[in-house]
Protein backbone atom coordinates (compact mmCIF):
# COMPACT_ATOMS: atom_id res chain seq x y z
CA UNK A 1 0.00 0.00 0.00
CA UNK A 2 0.92 3.59 -0.72
CA UNK A 3 0.06 6.90 0.33
CA UNK A 4 -2.21 7.75 -2.46
CA UNK A 5 -4.24 4.80 -1.34
CA UNK A 6 -4.48 5.13 2.26
CA UNK A 7 -7.87 7.35 1.98
CA UNK A 8 -9.55 4.94 -0.72
CA UNK A 9 -8.74 2.00 1.28
CA UNK A 10 -10.44 3.64 4.59
CA UNK A 11 -13.42 4.51 2.63
CA UNK A 12 -13.88 1.02 0.22
CA UNK A 13 -12.69 -1.10 3.04
CA UNK A 14 -11.61 -4.06 0.59
CA UNK A 15 -12.44 -7.66 1.01
CA UNK A 16 -8.13 -8.33 1.40
CA UNK A 17 -6.56 -10.67 4.06
CA UNK A 18 -3.79 -8.04 4.79
CA UNK A 19 -1.73 -5.35 3.43
CA UNK A 20 2.09 -4.16 3.47
CA UNK A 21 3.77 -1.31 3.41
CA UNK A 22 7.31 -0.21 3.66
CA UNK A 23 8.21 0.37 7.20
CA UNK A 24 10.39 3.22 6.25
CA UNK A 25 7.47 5.16 4.85
CA UNK A 26 5.83 5.39 8.75
CA UNK A 27 8.84 6.20 10.32
CA UNK A 28 8.16 9.53 12.43
CA UNK A 29 4.84 11.17 13.64
CA UNK A 30 1.98 13.05 11.48
CA UNK A 31 -0.55 11.57 9.04
CA UNK A 32 1.16 8.68 7.88
CA UNK A 33 1.02 6.67 10.74
CA UNK A 34 -1.89 8.00 11.50
CA UNK A 35 -3.63 6.42 9.03
CA UNK A 36 -1.81 3.30 9.14
CA UNK A 37 -3.27 3.17 12.86
CA UNK A 38 -7.14 3.55 11.36
CA UNK A 39 -6.60 0.48 8.91
CA UNK A 40 -4.87 -1.86 11.02
CA UNK A 41 -8.40 -1.62 12.97
CA UNK A 42 -9.22 -3.42 9.93
CA UNK A 43 -6.97 -5.88 8.73
CA UNK A 44 -3.61 -7.01 9.46
CA UNK A 45 -0.58 -5.41 8.75
CA UNK A 46 2.98 -6.49 7.48
CA UNK A 47 5.75 -3.97 7.74
CA UNK A 48 8.50 -4.54 4.95
CA UNK A 49 11.65 -2.81 5.45
CA UNK A 50 14.08 -1.66 2.84
CA UNK A 51 16.86 0.06 5.05
CA UNK A 52 18.25 -2.23 7.78
CA UNK A 53 21.28 -3.58 5.61
CA UNK A 54 21.42 -7.06 6.97
CA UNK A 55 24.59 -6.94 4.84
CA UNK A 56 27.01 -4.18 5.62
CA UNK A 57 30.20 -5.23 6.74
CA UNK A 58 30.16 -2.04 9.14
CA UNK A 59 27.34 -3.32 11.24
CA UNK A 60 23.32 -1.96 11.18
CA UNK A 61 22.44 1.43 12.48
CA UNK A 62 21.26 1.38 15.92
CA UNK A 63 19.39 4.34 15.76
CA UNK A 64 17.43 2.92 12.33
CA UNK A 65 16.65 -0.73 14.39
CA UNK A 66 15.10 1.41 16.81
CA UNK A 67 12.56 3.61 14.29
CA UNK A 68 11.54 0.05 12.66
CA UNK A 69 10.87 -0.98 16.30
CA UNK A 70 8.64 1.92 17.32
CA UNK A 71 6.80 0.95 14.34
CA UNK A 72 6.51 -2.31 15.20
CA UNK A 73 5.33 -1.48 18.64
CA UNK A 74 2.48 0.73 16.88
CA UNK A 75 1.17 -1.41 14.83
CA UNK A 76 1.81 -4.60 15.80
CA UNK A 77 2.56 -5.92 12.48
CA UNK A 78 1.07 -9.63 11.44
CA UNK A 79 4.77 -10.31 9.57
CA UNK A 80 8.12 -8.50 9.52
CA UNK A 81 10.51 -8.53 6.65
CA UNK A 82 13.85 -7.31 5.40
CA UNK A 83 16.32 -8.40 2.45
CA UNK A 84 18.92 -10.19 1.55
CA UNK A 85 21.24 -7.19 0.95
CA UNK A 86 23.14 -4.18 1.70
CA UNK A 87 22.75 -0.30 1.36
CA UNK A 88 24.76 1.00 4.48
CA UNK A 89 29.01 1.47 4.28
CA UNK A 90 30.44 3.72 6.49
CA UNK A 91 27.09 5.74 7.18
CA UNK A 92 26.75 6.33 3.84
CA UNK A 93 23.27 5.18 2.83
CA UNK A 94 22.83 3.96 -0.66
CA UNK A 95 19.09 4.03 -1.37
CA UNK A 96 18.70 1.03 -3.45
CA UNK A 97 19.37 -3.37 -1.94
CA UNK A 98 22.70 -3.51 -2.97
CA UNK A 99 23.85 -7.27 -4.45
CA UNK A 100 26.05 -9.04 -1.79
CA UNK A 101 29.16 -11.33 -2.54
CA UNK A 102 27.87 -14.92 -2.22
CA UNK A 103 30.80 -15.54 0.45
CA UNK A 104 30.98 -16.68 3.82
CA UNK A 105 32.11 -13.62 5.53
CA UNK A 106 28.98 -11.71 3.77
CA UNK A 107 26.78 -14.85 5.09
CA UNK A 108 28.43 -14.98 8.70
CA UNK A 109 27.50 -11.02 8.87
CA UNK A 110 23.72 -11.29 7.35
CA UNK A 111 23.03 -14.25 9.85
CA UNK A 112 24.76 -12.12 12.62
CA UNK A 113 22.40 -8.74 12.02
CA UNK A 114 19.65 -11.13 11.57
CA UNK A 115 20.25 -12.53 15.53
CA UNK A 116 20.90 -9.07 16.25
CA UNK A 117 17.18 -7.88 14.78
CA UNK A 118 15.31 -10.12 16.11
CA UNK A 119 16.86 -10.05 19.89
CA UNK A 120 16.14 -6.29 19.10
CA UNK A 121 12.65 -6.53 18.14
CA UNK A 122 11.47 -9.73 20.03
CA UNK A 123 9.97 -10.89 16.85
CA UNK A 124 11.12 -13.61 13.97
CA UNK A 125 11.49 -11.52 10.44
CA UNK A 126 11.40 -13.17 7.23
CA UNK A 127 14.25 -12.32 4.46
CA UNK A 128 13.65 -11.84 0.88
CA UNK A 129 15.87 -12.77 -1.65
CA UNK A 130 17.52 -10.35 -4.18
CA UNK A 131 17.11 -9.29 -7.29
CA UNK A 132 20.57 -8.98 -8.99
CA UNK A 133 22.05 -7.24 -11.80
CA UNK A 134 25.56 -7.97 -11.43
CA UNK A 135 27.32 -10.97 -9.73
CA UNK A 136 30.55 -11.06 -7.78
CA UNK A 137 34.08 -12.99 -9.03
CA UNK A 138 34.63 -13.82 -5.16
CA UNK A 139 31.61 -15.40 -4.88
CA UNK A 140 31.39 -19.07 -4.21
CA UNK A 141 27.84 -19.98 -2.74
CA UNK A 142 24.86 -20.17 -4.94
CA UNK A 143 22.25 -17.58 -3.83
CA UNK A 144 19.64 -20.42 -2.83
CA UNK A 145 22.06 -22.03 -0.53
CA UNK A 146 22.65 -18.44 1.02
CA UNK A 147 18.97 -18.23 1.43
CA UNK A 148 18.09 -21.61 3.09
CA UNK A 149 21.82 -21.42 5.74
CA UNK A 150 20.28 -17.88 6.70
CA UNK A 151 17.06 -19.27 7.95
CA UNK A 152 18.36 -22.19 9.09
CA UNK A 153 20.92 -20.57 11.30
CA UNK A 154 19.23 -17.95 12.47
CA UNK A 155 15.63 -19.40 12.91
CA UNK A 156 14.32 -16.59 10.65
CA UNK A 157 11.61 -17.02 7.74
CA UNK A 158 12.43 -16.70 3.89
CA UNK A 159 10.20 -14.12 2.15
CA UNK A 160 9.80 -16.09 -1.37
CA UNK A 161 9.98 -13.22 -4.20
CA UNK A 162 9.34 -15.12 -7.18
CA UNK A 163 9.46 -12.51 -9.57
CA UNK A 164 13.23 -12.07 -8.60
CA UNK A 165 13.76 -15.79 -8.94
CA UNK A 166 12.54 -14.71 -12.45
CA UNK A 167 14.56 -11.80 -13.00
CA UNK A 168 17.85 -13.28 -11.16
CA UNK A 169 17.58 -16.43 -12.82
CA UNK A 170 17.41 -14.87 -16.23
CA UNK A 171 20.16 -12.21 -15.63
CA UNK A 172 22.53 -15.41 -14.18
CA UNK A 173 21.73 -18.14 -16.57
CA UNK A 174 20.19 -19.80 -13.82
CA UNK A 175 17.58 -22.14 -13.78
CA UNK A 176 14.31 -20.56 -11.31
CA UNK A 177 12.68 -23.77 -10.92
CA UNK A 178 15.72 -25.34 -8.92
CA UNK A 179 16.26 -22.41 -6.92
CA UNK A 180 12.70 -22.60 -5.79
CA UNK A 181 13.33 -26.70 -4.85
CA UNK A 182 16.23 -25.36 -2.91
CA UNK A 183 14.68 -23.63 -0.55
CA UNK A 184 13.35 -24.95 2.66
CA UNK A 185 9.72 -25.89 2.12
CA UNK A 186 8.66 -25.28 6.11
CA UNK A 187 10.80 -21.68 6.02
CA UNK A 188 9.07 -19.97 3.54
CA UNK A 189 6.71 -17.33 5.11
CA UNK A 190 5.35 -15.09 1.94
CA UNK A 191 5.40 -14.67 -1.47
CA UNK A 192 6.22 -11.83 -3.46
CA UNK A 193 4.86 -11.64 -7.09
CA UNK A 194 5.70 -7.92 -9.06
CA UNK A 195 6.02 -7.06 -12.57
CA UNK A 196 9.37 -6.46 -14.38
CA UNK A 197 10.81 -4.78 -17.04
CA UNK A 198 13.29 -5.71 -19.82
CA UNK A 199 16.09 -4.05 -21.39
CA UNK A 200 18.73 -4.48 -23.94
CA UNK A 201 22.36 -3.65 -23.26
CA UNK A 202 24.89 -2.68 -25.79
CA UNK A 203 26.32 -6.48 -25.86
CA UNK A 204 23.23 -7.56 -27.59
CA UNK A 205 22.19 -9.68 -24.16
CA UNK A 206 18.78 -8.39 -22.66
CA UNK A 207 18.29 -8.00 -18.64
CA UNK A 208 15.50 -8.45 -16.61
CA UNK A 209 15.06 -5.16 -14.32
CA UNK A 210 12.83 -5.52 -11.27
CA UNK A 211 10.72 -2.36 -11.51
CA UNK A 212 7.29 -3.60 -9.82
CA UNK A 213 5.66 -1.16 -12.31
CA UNK A 214 3.63 -3.55 -14.27
CA UNK A 215 0.91 -6.31 -14.52
CA UNK A 216 2.85 -9.81 -13.61
CA UNK A 217 4.12 -11.63 -16.29
CA UNK A 218 2.73 -14.69 -17.20
CA UNK A 219 6.06 -16.49 -16.39
CA UNK A 220 6.22 -15.24 -12.87
CA UNK A 221 2.43 -16.38 -12.92
CA UNK A 222 3.68 -19.95 -13.74
CA UNK A 223 6.54 -19.79 -11.63
CA UNK A 224 4.03 -19.15 -8.87
CA UNK A 225 2.00 -21.94 -9.41
CA UNK A 226 5.12 -24.26 -8.97
CA UNK A 227 5.70 -22.20 -5.37
CA UNK A 228 2.47 -22.76 -3.93
CA UNK A 229 2.75 -26.69 -5.33
CA UNK A 230 6.14 -26.70 -3.04
CA UNK A 231 5.19 -24.37 -0.23
CA UNK A 232 1.41 -24.40 0.27
CA UNK A 233 -0.95 -21.96 0.67
CA UNK A 234 1.37 -18.94 1.52
CA UNK A 235 0.16 -15.53 2.01
CA UNK A 236 1.35 -13.64 -1.33
CA UNK A 237 1.41 -10.17 -1.82
CA UNK A 238 1.37 -8.15 -5.25
CA UNK A 239 4.09 -5.30 -5.10
CA UNK A 240 3.49 -2.27 -7.63
CA UNK A 241 5.15 0.46 -6.47
CA UNK A 242 6.15 2.00 -9.66
CA UNK A 243 3.46 4.25 -11.74
CA UNK A 244 1.24 3.06 -9.38
CA UNK A 245 -2.30 2.15 -10.75
CA UNK A 246 -5.44 2.69 -9.31
CA UNK A 247 -6.73 0.22 -6.56
CA UNK A 248 -8.91 -2.32 -8.30
CA UNK A 249 -5.97 -2.75 -10.65
CA UNK A 250 -4.17 -3.88 -7.89
CA UNK A 251 -7.31 -5.94 -6.15
CA UNK A 252 -7.60 -7.99 -9.75
CA UNK A 253 -4.00 -8.77 -9.52
CA UNK A 254 -4.68 -9.67 -5.82
CA UNK A 255 -7.73 -12.04 -6.83
CA UNK A 256 -5.98 -13.66 -9.72
CA UNK A 257 -3.17 -14.99 -7.02
CA UNK A 258 -5.78 -15.97 -5.05
CA UNK A 259 -7.74 -18.15 -7.70
CA UNK A 260 -4.27 -19.72 -7.70
CA UNK A 261 -3.81 -20.55 -3.78
CA UNK A 262 -8.14 -21.98 -3.94
CA UNK A 263 -6.79 -23.91 -7.08
CA UNK A 264 -3.76 -25.25 -4.26
CA UNK A 265 -5.62 -24.95 -1.31
CA UNK A 266 -8.68 -24.84 -0.20
CA UNK A 267 -8.05 -22.37 2.57
CA UNK A 268 -8.99 -19.01 1.19
CA UNK A 269 -5.55 -16.76 2.17
CA UNK A 270 -6.02 -13.35 0.44
CA UNK A 271 -3.80 -12.12 -1.78
CA UNK A 272 -3.31 -8.29 -1.33
CA UNK A 273 -2.12 -4.63 -3.22
CA UNK A 274 1.54 -3.33 -1.94
CA UNK B 1 39.49 -11.82 -2.61
CA UNK B 2 37.99 -8.66 -1.60
CA UNK B 3 36.70 -8.48 1.81
CA UNK B 4 33.21 -7.84 2.02
CA UNK B 5 34.28 -3.86 3.25
CA UNK B 6 35.98 -3.53 0.07
CA UNK B 7 33.09 -4.59 -2.05
CA UNK B 8 31.17 -2.11 -0.08
CA UNK B 9 33.70 0.77 -0.77
CA UNK B 10 33.71 0.22 -4.27
CA UNK B 11 30.51 0.04 -4.94
CA UNK B 12 29.90 3.59 -2.93
CA UNK B 13 33.08 4.49 -5.03
CA UNK B 14 30.38 3.76 -8.21
CA UNK B 15 27.28 5.40 -7.39
CA UNK B 16 27.84 7.98 -5.27
CA UNK B 17 31.47 9.03 -7.65
CA UNK B 18 30.74 7.65 -10.72
CA UNK B 19 33.85 5.71 -10.65
CA UNK B 20 33.25 2.44 -11.13
CA UNK B 21 37.13 1.20 -11.86
CA UNK B 22 37.34 -0.84 -8.77
CA UNK B 23 33.66 -2.23 -9.15
CA UNK B 24 34.21 -3.65 -12.58
CA UNK B 25 37.48 -5.28 -11.62
CA UNK B 26 35.28 -7.44 -8.28
CA UNK B 27 32.58 -8.33 -10.82
CA UNK B 28 32.69 -11.95 -12.36
CA UNK B 29 33.69 -12.27 -15.74
CA UNK B 30 30.53 -12.66 -17.57
CA UNK B 31 28.72 -9.58 -16.15
CA UNK B 32 29.60 -6.81 -18.47
CA UNK B 33 30.20 -3.40 -16.81
CA UNK B 34 27.47 -1.59 -17.64
CA UNK B 35 24.71 -3.31 -15.46
CA UNK B 36 26.46 -1.18 -12.95
CA UNK B 37 24.46 1.39 -14.34
CA UNK B 38 21.40 0.06 -13.32
CA UNK B 39 22.91 0.41 -9.96
CA UNK B 40 23.96 4.07 -10.45
CA UNK B 41 20.62 5.30 -12.27
CA UNK B 42 18.58 3.86 -9.00
CA UNK B 43 20.23 5.51 -6.77
CA UNK B 44 20.19 9.18 -8.43
CA UNK B 45 16.84 8.46 -9.79
CA UNK B 46 15.91 8.05 -5.45
CA UNK B 47 17.47 10.39 -3.95
CA UNK B 48 16.57 13.36 -6.74
CA UNK B 49 12.97 12.18 -6.20
CA UNK B 50 12.85 12.21 -2.60
CA UNK B 51 14.78 15.99 -2.81
CA UNK B 52 11.56 16.33 -5.22
CA UNK B 53 9.25 15.65 -2.65
CA UNK B 54 10.91 17.91 0.24
CA UNK B 55 11.89 20.70 -2.25
CA UNK B 56 8.61 21.16 -4.31
CA UNK B 57 8.53 25.26 -5.07
CA UNK B 58 12.48 25.06 -5.22
CA UNK B 59 11.69 22.74 -8.26
CA UNK B 60 9.12 25.01 -10.06
CA UNK B 61 11.34 27.96 -9.33
CA UNK B 62 14.17 27.05 -11.15
CA UNK B 63 12.41 24.49 -13.47
CA UNK B 64 13.40 20.41 -14.17
CA UNK B 65 16.51 19.68 -15.80
CA UNK B 66 18.10 22.74 -13.46
CA UNK B 67 16.58 20.82 -10.19
CA UNK B 68 18.22 17.68 -11.31
CA UNK B 69 21.78 18.71 -12.42
CA UNK B 70 21.27 20.82 -8.80
CA UNK B 71 20.36 17.63 -6.95
CA UNK B 72 22.79 15.30 -8.92
CA UNK B 73 25.95 17.65 -7.41
CA UNK B 74 24.27 18.05 -4.06
CA UNK B 75 24.11 14.01 -3.91
CA UNK B 76 27.49 13.18 -4.62
CA UNK B 77 28.56 15.74 -2.02
CA UNK B 78 25.93 14.71 0.45
CA UNK B 79 24.59 11.11 0.64
CA UNK B 80 22.09 10.21 3.25
CA UNK B 81 23.17 9.48 6.46
CA UNK B 82 20.27 7.73 7.31
CA UNK B 83 17.94 4.78 5.90
CA UNK B 84 15.32 7.33 6.19
CA UNK B 85 14.92 9.47 3.25
CA UNK B 86 12.24 11.72 4.76
CA UNK B 87 14.62 12.91 7.01
CA UNK B 88 16.93 14.05 3.82
CA UNK B 89 17.88 17.37 2.31
CA UNK B 90 18.27 19.09 5.41
CA UNK B 91 21.79 20.38 3.87
CA UNK B 92 20.18 21.33 0.80
CA UNK B 93 19.33 24.88 1.23
CA UNK B 94 22.87 25.65 2.45
CA UNK B 95 24.12 23.90 -0.76
CA UNK B 96 21.62 25.87 -2.93
CA UNK B 97 23.06 29.26 -0.79
CA UNK B 98 26.68 28.43 -2.13
CA UNK B 99 26.28 27.04 -6.01
CA UNK B 100 26.69 29.82 -8.24
CA UNK B 101 24.63 28.66 -10.83
CA UNK B 102 21.80 29.61 -8.54
CA UNK B 103 22.80 33.28 -7.59
CA UNK B 104 20.12 34.54 -10.32
CA UNK B 105 17.34 33.57 -7.93
CA UNK B 106 18.52 35.03 -4.42
CA UNK B 107 15.95 34.09 -2.77
CA UNK B 108 15.88 29.85 -3.66
CA UNK B 109 18.32 29.26 -0.52
CA UNK B 110 15.39 31.07 1.55
CA UNK B 111 12.29 29.25 0.17
CA UNK B 112 14.58 25.71 0.40
CA UNK B 113 14.94 26.57 4.21
CA UNK B 114 11.18 26.91 4.69
CA UNK B 115 10.59 23.74 2.45
CA UNK B 116 12.78 21.94 4.68
CA UNK B 117 11.17 23.08 7.86
CA UNK B 118 7.69 22.18 6.67
CA UNK B 119 9.23 19.05 5.74
CA UNK B 120 10.86 18.27 9.03
CA UNK B 121 7.22 19.49 10.32
CA UNK B 122 5.38 16.40 8.57
CA UNK B 123 7.59 13.92 9.51
CA UNK B 124 8.21 15.62 12.89
CA UNK B 125 7.78 12.43 15.90
CA UNK B 126 3.93 12.75 17.56
CA UNK B 127 3.92 14.37 21.03
CA UNK B 128 1.52 15.38 23.19
CA UNK B 129 1.09 19.24 23.95
CA UNK B 130 2.33 20.08 27.53
CA UNK B 131 -0.63 20.59 30.09
CA UNK B 132 -1.07 24.02 31.83
CA UNK B 133 -1.70 22.79 34.25
CA UNK B 134 1.21 20.84 35.29
CA UNK B 135 3.03 24.24 35.00
CA UNK B 136 0.18 26.25 37.45
CA UNK B 137 1.09 23.51 40.06
CA UNK B 138 4.49 24.04 40.31
CA UNK B 139 5.56 26.27 43.47
CA UNK B 140 5.21 29.96 42.91
CA UNK B 141 9.65 30.20 44.06
CA UNK B 142 10.07 27.74 41.30
CA UNK B 143 8.50 28.76 38.62
CA UNK B 144 11.20 30.94 37.45
CA UNK B 145 13.17 27.48 37.22
CA UNK B 146 11.14 26.26 34.68
CA UNK B 147 12.72 25.43 31.28
CA UNK B 148 10.21 24.34 28.30
CA UNK B 149 10.76 21.93 25.58
CA UNK B 150 9.66 22.76 22.63
CA UNK B 151 7.25 20.72 20.33
CA UNK B 152 9.39 18.37 17.68
CA UNK B 153 7.42 19.73 14.71
CA UNK B 154 8.20 23.37 16.10
CA UNK B 155 10.69 25.59 13.91
CA UNK B 156 11.32 29.38 13.76
CA UNK B 157 13.22 30.85 10.81
CA UNK B 158 14.74 34.27 10.25
CA UNK B 159 15.16 34.62 6.38
CA UNK B 160 16.21 37.95 4.17
CA UNK B 161 13.39 37.24 1.61
CA UNK B 162 9.56 36.80 2.14
CA UNK B 163 9.64 33.59 1.52
CA UNK B 164 6.20 32.22 2.90
CA UNK B 165 4.27 34.40 0.42
CA UNK B 166 7.14 33.12 -2.74
CA UNK B 167 6.29 29.47 -1.35
CA UNK B 168 2.56 29.82 -1.32
CA UNK B 169 2.50 31.76 -4.56
CA UNK B 170 4.47 29.07 -6.16
CA UNK B 171 3.02 26.23 -5.22
CA UNK B 172 -0.74 27.45 -5.64
CA UNK B 173 1.02 28.20 -9.39
CA UNK B 174 -0.67 31.78 -8.82
CA UNK B 175 1.60 33.54 -10.87
CA UNK B 176 -0.06 36.87 -10.35
CA UNK B 177 0.66 36.39 -7.21
CA UNK B 178 4.21 35.72 -7.68
CA UNK B 179 4.61 38.38 -9.39
CA UNK B 180 3.17 40.55 -7.14
CA UNK B 181 5.83 39.36 -4.75
CA UNK B 182 8.94 42.27 -4.21
CA UNK B 183 11.76 40.31 -3.06
CA UNK B 184 13.42 42.95 -1.98
CA UNK B 185 10.61 43.79 0.69
CA UNK B 186 12.82 42.37 3.60
CA UNK B 187 13.03 40.05 6.22
CA UNK B 188 10.90 38.04 7.72
CA UNK B 189 10.54 35.72 11.03
CA UNK B 190 8.45 32.48 10.46
CA UNK B 191 7.01 30.14 12.76
CA UNK B 192 6.32 26.21 11.10
CA UNK B 193 4.63 23.65 12.98
CA UNK B 194 2.32 21.19 12.56
CA UNK B 195 -1.29 21.21 13.62
CA UNK B 196 -4.15 18.40 13.47
CA UNK B 197 -4.50 19.73 10.06
CA UNK B 198 -1.19 20.13 8.43
CA UNK B 199 1.59 22.42 8.58
CA UNK B 200 1.20 26.02 9.21
CA UNK B 201 3.41 28.21 8.71
CA UNK B 202 3.01 31.77 10.51
CA UNK B 203 4.99 35.17 10.28
CA UNK B 204 5.67 36.85 14.12
CA UNK B 205 6.82 40.02 14.19
CA UNK B 206 9.91 40.64 15.67
CA UNK B 207 9.71 40.63 19.39
CA UNK B 208 7.07 37.93 19.41
CA UNK B 209 9.69 35.76 17.13
CA UNK B 210 12.60 36.72 20.22
CA UNK B 211 10.45 35.89 22.71
CA UNK B 212 9.40 32.37 21.16
CA UNK B 213 13.10 31.61 19.85
CA UNK B 214 14.31 31.91 23.44
CA UNK B 215 11.95 29.79 24.89
CA UNK B 216 12.33 27.50 22.42
CA UNK B 217 16.09 27.55 22.89
CA UNK B 218 15.79 26.45 26.79
CA UNK B 219 16.44 29.89 28.41
CA UNK B 220 14.27 29.32 31.84
CA UNK B 221 10.98 31.56 31.24
CA UNK B 222 12.03 34.32 33.73
CA UNK B 223 14.87 35.10 31.38
CA UNK B 224 12.99 34.97 28.52
CA UNK B 225 10.33 37.37 29.37
CA UNK B 226 12.91 40.24 30.02
CA UNK B 227 12.18 41.88 26.76
CA UNK B 228 12.79 45.12 26.22
CA UNK B 229 9.38 45.67 24.37
CA UNK B 230 5.79 46.00 25.35
CA UNK B 231 4.81 42.69 24.22
CA UNK B 232 2.12 41.08 26.38
CA UNK B 233 4.33 37.97 27.17
CA UNK B 234 2.15 36.52 29.81
CA UNK B 235 -0.85 36.35 27.10
CA UNK B 236 1.68 35.41 24.10
CA UNK B 237 3.01 32.72 26.61
CA UNK B 238 -0.80 31.11 27.23
CA UNK B 239 -1.16 31.36 23.43
CA UNK B 240 1.40 29.37 22.92
CA UNK B 241 0.81 26.74 25.42
CA UNK B 242 -2.73 26.17 24.60
CA UNK B 243 -1.94 25.64 21.10
CA UNK B 244 0.40 23.01 21.99
CA UNK B 245 3.87 24.14 21.12
CA UNK B 246 5.35 22.78 24.08
CA UNK B 247 5.84 19.38 25.17
CA UNK B 248 7.08 19.58 28.22
CA UNK B 249 9.36 21.27 31.14
CA UNK B 250 12.48 20.85 33.06
CA UNK B 251 13.11 22.94 36.45
CA UNK B 252 16.64 24.47 35.85
CA UNK B 253 18.96 24.02 38.26
CA UNK B 254 19.06 27.06 40.61
CA UNK B 255 22.46 28.75 41.07
CA UNK B 256 25.04 26.93 43.29
CA UNK B 257 25.37 28.45 46.92
CA UNK B 258 21.39 28.98 46.69
CA UNK B 259 18.85 27.50 49.32
CA UNK B 260 16.46 25.48 47.57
Amino acid sequence: MRFAHHQVVLDARPDIGWMEVHTENYMGGGTPIRYLDMIRRDMPISLHGVGLSLGSADGIDPAHLERIREVADRIEPGLMSEHIAWNVVDGDYLADLLPLPMTEEALEVVCRHVDQTQNYLKRRILVENPSTYVAFGCSIIPEWEFMAAVAIRTGCGILCDVNNICVSAHNHGWDASAYLAALPVDLVGEIHLAGHSIRSLTDGSTLRIDDHGSEVSAEVWTLYREALARFGAVPTLIEWDNDVPPLDVLLREAATAASFIAGNDERPIHADAA
Amino acid sequence: MPTLREVQDAMRQSLVRGDSAAISAMLAARIAPDRLDIYRNTFLLTLTRALRLSFPAVQRLVGDAFFECAAQIFIADHPPRAAWLDAYGGAFPEFLRDFAPARSVPYLSDVATLEWAVSTALHAPDAAPLDPNLLAAIATADQGLIRLIVAPSLSLLDLAYPADVIWQAVLSGDDEALGSVDPASGRVRLLVERRRTGVDVERLDGDAWTFLSRLCAGEPIEEAIDLDSDLDVSSVLAAHLSGGRFAGFELVSPPAGTQQ
